[in-house]
Protein backbone atom coordinates (compact mmCIF):
# COMPACT_ATOMS: atom_id res chain seq x y z
CA UNK A 1 0.00 0.00 0.00
CA UNK A 2 1.40 3.17 -0.91
CA UNK A 3 2.48 5.43 1.92
CA UNK A 4 0.15 8.07 1.46
CA UNK A 5 -3.06 6.01 1.63
CA UNK A 6 -1.87 5.17 4.85
CA UNK A 7 -1.75 8.65 5.97
CA UNK A 8 -5.40 9.65 4.78
CA UNK A 9 -6.38 7.46 7.22
CA UNK A 10 -3.91 7.17 9.98
CA UNK A 11 -3.59 10.92 9.90
CA UNK A 12 -7.89 11.89 10.23
CA UNK A 13 -7.89 9.15 13.01
CA UNK A 14 -5.26 10.62 15.15
CA UNK A 15 -6.65 13.86 15.33
CA UNK A 16 -10.09 12.64 16.05
CA UNK A 17 -8.27 10.23 18.79
CA UNK A 18 -6.29 13.12 20.26
CA UNK A 19 -9.39 15.43 20.51
CA UNK A 20 -12.22 12.85 21.38
CA UNK A 21 -10.72 9.69 22.35
CA UNK A 22 -7.90 10.42 24.65
CA UNK A 23 -8.86 11.39 28.15
CA UNK A 24 -7.72 15.15 29.21
CA UNK A 25 -4.37 15.70 30.86
CA UNK A 26 -3.97 16.04 34.24
CA UNK A 27 -3.94 20.07 35.69
CA UNK A 28 -4.05 21.04 32.20
CA UNK A 29 -7.23 19.86 30.73
CA UNK A 30 -8.33 19.90 26.98
CA UNK A 31 -5.16 22.38 26.55
CA UNK A 32 -2.89 19.36 27.75
CA UNK A 33 -4.08 17.57 24.13
CA UNK A 34 -1.49 19.61 22.51
CA UNK A 35 0.90 16.86 23.68
CA UNK A 36 -0.31 14.84 21.05
CA UNK A 37 0.84 17.24 17.87
CA UNK A 38 4.38 18.85 19.70
CA UNK A 39 5.49 15.23 20.98
CA UNK A 40 5.48 13.80 17.42
CA UNK A 41 6.55 16.70 15.26
CA UNK A 42 9.43 16.89 18.00
CA UNK A 43 10.48 13.19 17.37
CA UNK A 44 10.36 13.81 13.56
CA UNK A 45 12.30 17.08 13.60
CA UNK A 46 14.74 15.16 15.21
CA UNK A 47 14.72 12.42 13.20
CA UNK A 48 14.66 14.44 10.06
CA UNK A 49 17.93 15.95 11.30
CA UNK A 50 20.07 12.33 11.97
CA UNK A 51 17.91 11.39 8.53
CA UNK A 52 20.26 14.09 6.97
CA UNK A 53 23.05 13.47 8.78
CA UNK A 54 23.02 9.50 7.81
CA UNK A 55 22.77 10.45 4.05
CA UNK A 56 25.44 13.01 4.31
CA UNK A 57 27.70 9.74 5.44
CA UNK A 58 26.25 7.93 2.26
CA UNK A 59 27.34 10.88 0.33
CA UNK A 60 30.91 11.14 1.47
CA UNK A 61 31.40 7.65 1.87
CA UNK A 62 29.55 6.11 -1.20
CA UNK A 63 28.02 8.55 -3.59
CA UNK A 64 27.89 7.53 -7.34
CA UNK A 65 25.75 5.48 -9.28
CA UNK A 66 25.14 2.85 -6.14
CA UNK A 67 23.22 5.82 -4.32
CA UNK A 68 22.36 8.51 -6.90
CA UNK A 69 21.02 11.98 -5.38
CA UNK A 70 22.20 11.62 -2.09
CA UNK A 71 23.10 15.02 -1.97
CA UNK A 72 19.60 16.42 -2.30
CA UNK A 73 18.01 14.18 -0.62
CA UNK A 74 19.97 15.22 2.48
CA UNK A 75 19.01 19.08 1.69
CA UNK A 76 14.91 17.95 1.39
CA UNK A 77 15.40 15.84 4.64
CA UNK A 78 17.08 19.45 6.67
CA UNK A 79 14.08 21.75 4.44
CA UNK A 80 11.65 19.24 6.06
CA UNK A 81 13.57 19.13 9.47
CA UNK A 82 13.35 22.57 9.53
CA UNK A 83 9.68 22.89 9.26
CA UNK A 84 9.09 20.59 11.82
CA UNK A 85 11.60 22.41 14.35
CA UNK A 86 9.82 25.09 13.97
CA UNK A 87 6.47 23.71 14.39
CA UNK A 88 8.02 22.01 17.46
CA UNK A 89 8.69 25.67 18.67
CA UNK A 90 5.38 27.29 18.18
CA UNK A 91 3.73 24.63 19.96
CA UNK A 92 5.98 24.43 22.49
CA UNK A 93 5.86 27.63 23.46
CA UNK A 94 2.06 27.21 23.44
CA UNK A 95 2.50 24.59 26.02
CA UNK A 96 4.54 26.31 28.12
CA UNK A 97 2.34 29.46 28.00
CA UNK A 98 -0.32 26.84 29.46
CA UNK A 99 1.75 24.97 31.72
CA UNK A 100 4.04 27.62 33.42
CA UNK A 101 2.52 30.50 32.64
CA UNK A 102 4.96 32.24 29.75
CA UNK A 103 5.82 31.32 25.98
CA UNK A 104 9.61 30.90 26.84
CA UNK A 105 11.47 29.85 30.12
CA UNK A 106 14.97 28.52 28.40
CA UNK A 107 14.11 25.11 30.05
CA UNK A 108 17.24 22.70 29.01
CA UNK A 109 14.81 21.53 26.54
CA UNK A 110 13.60 24.52 25.17
CA UNK A 111 17.50 25.75 24.68
CA UNK A 112 18.40 22.08 23.08
CA UNK A 113 15.57 22.89 20.65
CA UNK A 114 16.26 26.17 19.81
CA UNK A 115 20.10 25.01 19.24
CA UNK A 116 18.16 22.69 16.61
CA UNK A 117 16.66 25.51 14.96
CA UNK A 118 19.99 27.74 14.98
CA UNK A 119 22.11 24.55 13.72
CA UNK A 120 19.21 24.30 11.06
CA UNK A 121 19.70 27.78 10.07
CA UNK A 122 23.88 27.96 9.84
CA UNK A 123 23.30 24.56 7.70
CA UNK A 124 20.84 27.07 5.22
CA UNK A 125 23.32 29.95 5.22
CA UNK A 126 26.60 27.83 4.57
CA UNK A 127 24.84 26.13 1.84
CA UNK A 128 23.52 29.38 0.35
CA UNK A 129 27.12 30.85 1.16
CA UNK A 130 29.05 28.44 -1.01
CA UNK A 131 26.79 28.69 -3.85
CA UNK A 132 26.75 26.66 -6.74
CA UNK A 133 30.21 25.73 -5.83
CA UNK A 134 31.76 22.36 -6.59
CA UNK A 135 32.55 21.68 -3.00
CA UNK A 136 28.90 22.73 -1.85
CA UNK A 137 27.17 19.32 -1.44
CA UNK A 138 30.43 17.56 -0.03
CA UNK A 139 30.96 21.02 2.70
CA UNK A 140 27.41 20.72 4.12
CA UNK A 141 27.52 17.19 3.79
CA UNK A 142 30.57 17.90 6.68
CA UNK A 143 28.53 20.17 8.39
CA UNK A 144 25.39 17.78 8.97
CA UNK A 145 27.45 14.75 10.63
CA UNK A 146 29.49 17.14 12.42
CA UNK A 147 25.93 18.76 13.46
CA UNK A 148 24.46 15.67 14.09
CA UNK A 149 27.70 14.14 16.59
CA UNK A 150 26.85 17.06 18.50
CA UNK A 151 22.89 16.32 18.81
CA UNK A 152 23.04 13.61 21.45
CA UNK A 153 25.11 16.13 23.44
CA UNK A 154 22.37 18.92 23.66
CA UNK A 155 19.38 16.88 22.71
CA UNK A 156 19.78 14.15 25.12
CA UNK A 157 22.75 14.73 27.83
CA UNK A 158 22.24 18.67 28.63
CA UNK A 159 18.69 17.96 29.31
CA UNK A 160 19.24 15.32 31.77
CA UNK A 161 22.55 17.00 33.67
CA UNK A 162 20.56 20.04 34.08
CA UNK A 163 17.15 20.46 35.94
CA UNK A 164 14.28 20.96 33.61
CA UNK A 165 10.85 21.68 33.58
CA UNK A 166 9.48 19.47 31.28
CA UNK A 167 7.77 16.57 32.25
CA UNK A 168 9.55 13.41 31.65
CA UNK A 169 6.91 10.95 29.74
CA UNK A 170 9.05 8.70 27.54
CA UNK A 171 12.65 8.59 29.18
CA UNK A 172 12.86 8.72 32.50
CA UNK A 173 15.27 6.65 35.48
CA UNK A 174 12.60 4.24 35.77
CA UNK A 175 12.44 3.52 31.96
CA UNK A 176 8.54 3.64 32.38
CA UNK A 177 6.20 5.90 30.64
CA UNK A 178 3.36 7.64 32.28
CA UNK A 179 0.77 8.22 30.45
CA UNK A 180 -2.66 6.57 30.48
CA UNK A 181 -3.10 3.78 28.00
CA UNK A 182 -5.47 5.41 25.76
CA UNK A 183 -2.96 8.50 25.35
CA UNK A 184 -0.39 6.49 24.86
CA UNK A 185 -2.16 5.06 22.32
CA UNK A 186 -3.16 8.33 20.57
CA UNK A 187 0.67 9.62 20.88
CA UNK A 188 1.55 6.26 19.14
CA UNK A 189 -0.58 6.82 16.54
CA UNK A 190 -0.07 10.80 16.36
CA UNK A 191 4.10 9.94 16.49
CA UNK A 192 3.53 7.34 13.00
CA UNK A 193 1.26 9.91 11.22
CA UNK A 194 3.74 12.65 11.46
CA UNK A 195 6.74 10.39 10.55
CA UNK A 196 4.33 9.18 7.90
CA UNK A 197 3.93 12.64 6.35
CA UNK A 198 7.88 13.67 6.90
CA UNK A 199 8.18 10.59 4.07
CA UNK A 200 5.02 11.36 2.11
CA UNK A 201 6.49 15.03 1.44
CA UNK A 202 10.38 13.73 1.20
CA UNK A 203 9.51 11.50 -1.61
CA UNK A 204 7.75 14.46 -3.06
CA UNK A 205 10.74 16.53 -2.16
CA UNK A 206 12.88 14.19 -4.08
CA UNK A 207 11.17 13.38 -7.42
CA UNK A 208 11.25 17.24 -7.86
CA UNK A 209 14.59 17.30 -6.99
CA UNK A 210 15.05 14.23 -10.05
CA UNK A 211 12.67 16.30 -12.35
CA UNK A 212 14.91 19.43 -11.55
CA UNK A 213 18.08 17.54 -12.46
CA UNK A 214 16.76 15.88 -15.75
CA UNK A 215 15.46 19.49 -17.25
CA UNK A 216 19.41 20.94 -16.04
CA UNK A 217 20.55 18.28 -17.52
CA UNK A 218 18.07 19.05 -20.63
CA UNK A 219 19.11 22.60 -20.92
CA UNK A 220 23.17 22.00 -20.68
CA UNK B 1 39.62 8.99 -4.07
CA UNK B 2 39.61 9.68 -0.74
CA UNK B 3 39.22 6.57 0.61
CA UNK B 4 42.21 5.54 -1.50
CA UNK B 5 44.05 8.56 -0.25
CA UNK B 6 43.08 7.76 3.01
CA UNK B 7 44.87 3.98 2.87
CA UNK B 8 47.96 5.78 2.40
CA UNK B 9 48.26 7.25 5.79
CA UNK B 10 51.54 8.15 6.63
CA UNK B 11 53.87 6.34 9.46
CA UNK B 12 53.44 8.33 12.98
CA UNK B 13 57.16 9.65 12.74
CA UNK B 14 56.45 11.52 9.20
CA UNK B 15 52.94 12.54 10.41
CA UNK B 16 54.91 13.65 13.96
CA UNK B 17 57.57 15.90 11.58
CA UNK B 18 54.99 17.46 9.09
CA UNK B 19 53.07 18.21 12.42
CA UNK B 20 55.52 19.99 13.84
CA UNK B 21 56.63 21.58 10.89
CA UNK B 22 53.22 23.11 10.44
CA UNK B 23 52.95 24.47 13.52
CA UNK B 24 56.74 26.13 13.78
CA UNK B 25 55.48 27.73 9.96
CA UNK B 26 51.96 28.87 11.75
CA UNK B 27 53.68 30.67 14.31
CA UNK B 28 56.36 32.46 12.64
CA UNK B 29 53.64 33.74 10.20
CA UNK B 30 51.40 34.81 13.48
CA UNK B 31 54.51 35.89 14.97
CA UNK B 32 55.34 37.99 12.06
CA UNK B 33 52.08 39.74 11.41
CA UNK B 34 50.60 39.58 14.98
CA UNK B 35 47.17 39.95 13.34
CA UNK B 36 45.02 37.19 14.73
CA UNK B 37 46.75 37.54 18.20
CA UNK B 38 46.90 41.02 18.12
CA UNK B 39 43.21 41.80 17.15
CA UNK B 40 42.10 39.32 19.57
CA UNK B 41 43.52 40.91 22.41
CA UNK B 42 42.78 44.50 21.52
CA UNK B 43 39.11 43.49 20.89
CA UNK B 44 38.78 41.66 24.58
CA UNK B 45 40.37 45.11 26.28
CA UNK B 46 38.30 47.34 24.50
CA UNK B 47 34.94 45.18 25.33
CA UNK B 48 36.48 44.56 28.75
CA UNK B 49 37.03 48.28 29.69
CA UNK B 50 33.49 49.71 28.02
CA UNK B 51 31.62 47.23 30.11
CA UNK B 52 33.58 48.23 33.03
CA UNK B 53 33.36 52.07 32.59
CA UNK B 54 29.53 51.47 31.74
CA UNK B 55 29.49 49.52 35.20
CA UNK B 56 30.73 52.43 36.72
CA UNK B 57 32.64 50.20 38.70
CA UNK B 58 29.74 48.83 40.45
CA UNK B 59 30.09 44.89 40.25
CA UNK B 60 27.77 42.71 38.66
CA UNK B 61 26.60 38.91 40.37
CA UNK B 62 28.71 35.87 39.68
CA UNK B 63 26.15 34.80 37.00
CA UNK B 64 26.30 38.07 34.85
CA UNK B 65 30.44 38.26 35.47
CA UNK B 66 30.35 34.97 33.86
CA UNK B 67 28.20 35.86 30.53
CA UNK B 68 30.20 38.87 30.39
CA UNK B 69 33.59 36.79 30.18
CA UNK B 70 32.98 34.24 28.00
CA UNK B 71 31.13 36.22 25.72
CA UNK B 72 34.26 38.78 25.43
CA UNK B 73 36.85 35.52 25.58
CA UNK B 74 34.40 33.90 22.48
CA UNK B 75 33.78 36.90 20.29
CA UNK B 76 37.54 38.27 20.86
CA UNK B 77 38.97 34.55 19.36
CA UNK B 78 36.50 34.41 17.01
CA UNK B 79 38.42 36.67 14.32
CA UNK B 80 41.72 34.32 15.65
CA UNK B 81 40.18 31.29 15.10
CA UNK B 82 38.96 31.39 11.13
CA UNK B 83 42.38 33.26 10.65
CA UNK B 84 44.43 30.02 10.25
CA UNK B 85 42.89 28.66 7.28
CA UNK B 86 41.45 31.66 5.87
CA UNK B 87 45.11 33.26 5.65
CA UNK B 88 46.27 30.31 3.80
CA UNK B 89 43.55 30.96 1.34
CA UNK B 90 44.18 34.27 0.70
CA UNK B 91 47.78 34.23 0.42
CA UNK B 92 47.61 31.74 -1.83
CA UNK B 93 49.26 29.14 0.65
CA UNK B 94 46.32 26.48 0.79
CA UNK B 95 47.09 24.53 -2.90
CA UNK B 96 50.96 24.49 -1.64
CA UNK B 97 50.19 23.04 1.79
CA UNK B 98 47.33 20.37 0.63
CA UNK B 99 50.11 19.12 -1.99
CA UNK B 100 53.14 18.92 0.57
CA UNK B 101 51.24 18.15 3.71
CA UNK B 102 49.21 15.28 4.62
CA UNK B 103 45.96 16.58 5.48
CA UNK B 104 46.07 15.04 9.16
CA UNK B 105 48.94 17.18 10.04
CA UNK B 106 47.04 20.35 8.81
CA UNK B 107 44.05 19.62 11.01
CA UNK B 108 46.19 18.97 14.29
CA UNK B 109 48.48 21.61 13.15
CA UNK B 110 45.92 24.34 13.01
CA UNK B 111 43.53 22.64 15.80
CA UNK B 112 46.89 22.85 18.40
CA UNK B 113 47.52 26.28 17.09
CA UNK B 114 43.83 27.49 17.18
CA UNK B 115 43.84 25.88 20.92
CA UNK B 116 46.97 27.65 21.73
CA UNK B 117 45.41 31.05 20.32
CA UNK B 118 42.20 30.53 22.06
CA UNK B 119 44.36 29.93 25.54
CA UNK B 120 46.55 32.72 25.31
CA UNK B 121 43.72 35.19 24.93
CA UNK B 122 42.29 33.29 28.46
CA UNK B 123 45.07 33.73 29.95
CA UNK B 124 45.44 37.48 28.85
CA UNK B 125 41.44 38.02 29.43
CA UNK B 126 40.83 36.09 32.72
CA UNK B 127 42.85 38.02 34.86
CA UNK B 128 42.48 41.70 33.33
CA UNK B 129 38.65 41.12 33.82
CA UNK B 130 39.00 40.19 37.27
CA UNK B 131 40.82 42.88 37.93
CA UNK B 132 38.44 45.62 35.77
CA UNK B 133 35.22 43.85 36.83
CA UNK B 134 36.18 43.34 40.56
CA UNK B 135 35.25 39.59 40.04
CA UNK B 136 35.70 38.02 43.62
CA UNK B 137 36.61 34.46 42.80
CA UNK B 138 35.37 31.86 45.90
CA UNK B 139 37.22 28.88 43.76
CA UNK B 140 39.90 29.73 41.98
CA UNK B 141 40.89 26.23 40.59
CA UNK B 142 37.82 25.36 39.69
CA UNK B 143 37.61 28.62 37.62
CA UNK B 144 40.87 27.89 35.89
CA UNK B 145 39.95 24.42 34.91
CA UNK B 146 36.54 25.25 33.35
CA UNK B 147 38.56 28.32 31.72
CA UNK B 148 40.68 26.02 30.44
CA UNK B 149 38.10 22.98 29.79
CA UNK B 150 35.95 26.17 27.96
CA UNK B 151 38.92 26.95 25.88
CA UNK B 152 39.67 23.55 24.66
CA UNK B 153 36.22 22.66 23.76
CA UNK B 154 35.55 25.97 22.15
CA UNK B 155 38.58 25.61 19.79
CA UNK B 156 38.20 22.10 19.23
CA UNK B 157 34.97 22.76 18.13
CA UNK B 158 35.55 25.62 15.86
CA UNK B 159 38.26 24.41 14.07
CA UNK B 160 36.54 22.06 11.06
CA UNK B 161 34.52 25.13 10.47
CA UNK B 162 36.93 27.25 10.23
CA UNK B 163 38.31 25.30 7.27
CA UNK B 164 35.05 25.02 5.70
CA UNK B 165 34.32 29.14 6.03
CA UNK B 166 37.66 29.42 4.51
CA UNK B 167 36.41 27.21 1.50
CA UNK B 168 33.49 29.39 1.48
CA UNK B 169 35.33 32.56 0.60
CA UNK B 170 36.54 33.73 4.42
CA UNK B 171 33.51 35.62 5.18
CA UNK B 172 33.32 36.66 8.81
CA UNK B 173 30.03 36.44 9.84
CA UNK B 174 29.74 33.06 8.60
CA UNK B 175 32.11 31.67 10.75
CA UNK B 176 29.84 32.88 14.14
CA UNK B 177 26.61 31.78 12.09
CA UNK B 178 27.61 28.18 11.72
CA UNK B 179 29.78 27.84 14.82
CA UNK B 180 27.41 29.72 17.38
CA UNK B 181 25.08 26.52 17.46
CA UNK B 182 27.27 24.06 17.72
CA UNK B 183 29.57 26.08 20.15
CA UNK B 184 26.34 27.23 22.34
CA UNK B 185 25.96 23.76 24.56
CA UNK B 186 30.35 24.67 25.46
CA UNK B 187 29.14 28.36 26.10
CA UNK B 188 25.87 27.50 28.25
CA UNK B 189 27.94 24.98 30.43
CA UNK B 190 31.11 27.09 30.72
CA UNK B 191 29.48 29.75 31.97
CA UNK B 192 27.24 28.11 34.46
CA UNK B 193 30.23 26.43 35.88
CA UNK B 194 32.68 29.57 35.91
CA UNK B 195 29.20 31.25 37.81
CA UNK B 196 29.46 28.38 40.14
CA UNK B 197 32.82 28.77 40.84
CA UNK B 198 33.10 32.51 41.42
CA UNK B 199 30.33 32.05 43.43
CA UNK B 200 32.12 29.09 45.50
CA UNK B 201 29.02 26.91 44.70
CA UNK B 202 30.67 24.53 42.37
CA UNK B 203 28.93 21.48 44.16
CA UNK B 204 28.41 19.64 40.04
CA UNK B 205 32.10 20.84 39.00
CA UNK B 206 33.20 17.62 37.99
CA UNK B 207 30.26 17.12 36.06
CA UNK B 208 31.03 20.04 34.24
CA UNK B 209 34.53 19.55 33.27
CA UNK B 210 33.48 15.90 32.46
CA UNK B 211 30.81 17.23 29.94
CA UNK B 212 33.63 20.08 28.42
CA UNK B 213 36.54 17.25 28.07
CA UNK B 214 33.93 14.69 26.42
CA UNK B 215 32.71 16.88 24.05
CA UNK B 216 36.73 18.23 23.29
CA UNK B 217 37.36 14.68 22.57
CA UNK B 218 34.45 13.56 20.49
CA UNK B 219 34.66 16.83 18.23
CA UNK B 220 38.14 16.23 17.86
CA UNK B 221 37.82 13.13 16.70
CA UNK B 222 34.85 13.29 14.57
CA UNK B 223 36.70 16.43 13.08
CA UNK B 224 39.94 14.42 12.69
CA UNK B 225 38.08 12.16 10.22
CA UNK B 226 35.88 14.61 8.34
CA UNK B 227 38.56 17.31 7.78
CA UNK B 228 40.01 15.52 4.37
CA UNK B 229 36.71 15.71 2.85
CA UNK B 230 36.85 19.64 3.32
CA UNK B 231 40.28 20.22 2.79
CA UNK B 232 41.13 18.12 -0.46
CA UNK B 233 39.51 18.56 -3.75
CA UNK B 234 38.26 16.01 -5.37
Amino acid sequence: MRINWILHILMPVSIVLAFAWAPPVQALGDAGRIIFFHVPVAIVSVAAFLLSGLLSILYLFYHGERFPMLAEKSHNSACLGMLFVILTVITGSIWARISWGSFWNWDPRETSIVILLLVYIAYFSLHSALGRSGSRDRITAVYLIFAMAMVPFFAFIVPRVYPSLHPDPIINPDRQVHLEERMKLTLLASAVSFMLLYFYMFSIMNRMSILKKKIGDRHE
Amino acid sequence: MILQRRLSVKGGSALGSELVRNIIKDVRVEFRSRSALGVALVFAAVTTLAVSMVSGGVPFEPKVQAILLWLIMYFSAMNGLAHGFTREADQGTELFLRIHSDPDAVYLSKLIFNISLFMLVQCVVTPVFAVLMQVDVKDTVHLVLTVAAGGLATASAVTLLAAMVAKAGGRGPLFTVISLPLVLPVLWVSITATGRAISGTAAQGSRDLLFLLAFSGMVIAISFILFRFVWLDE
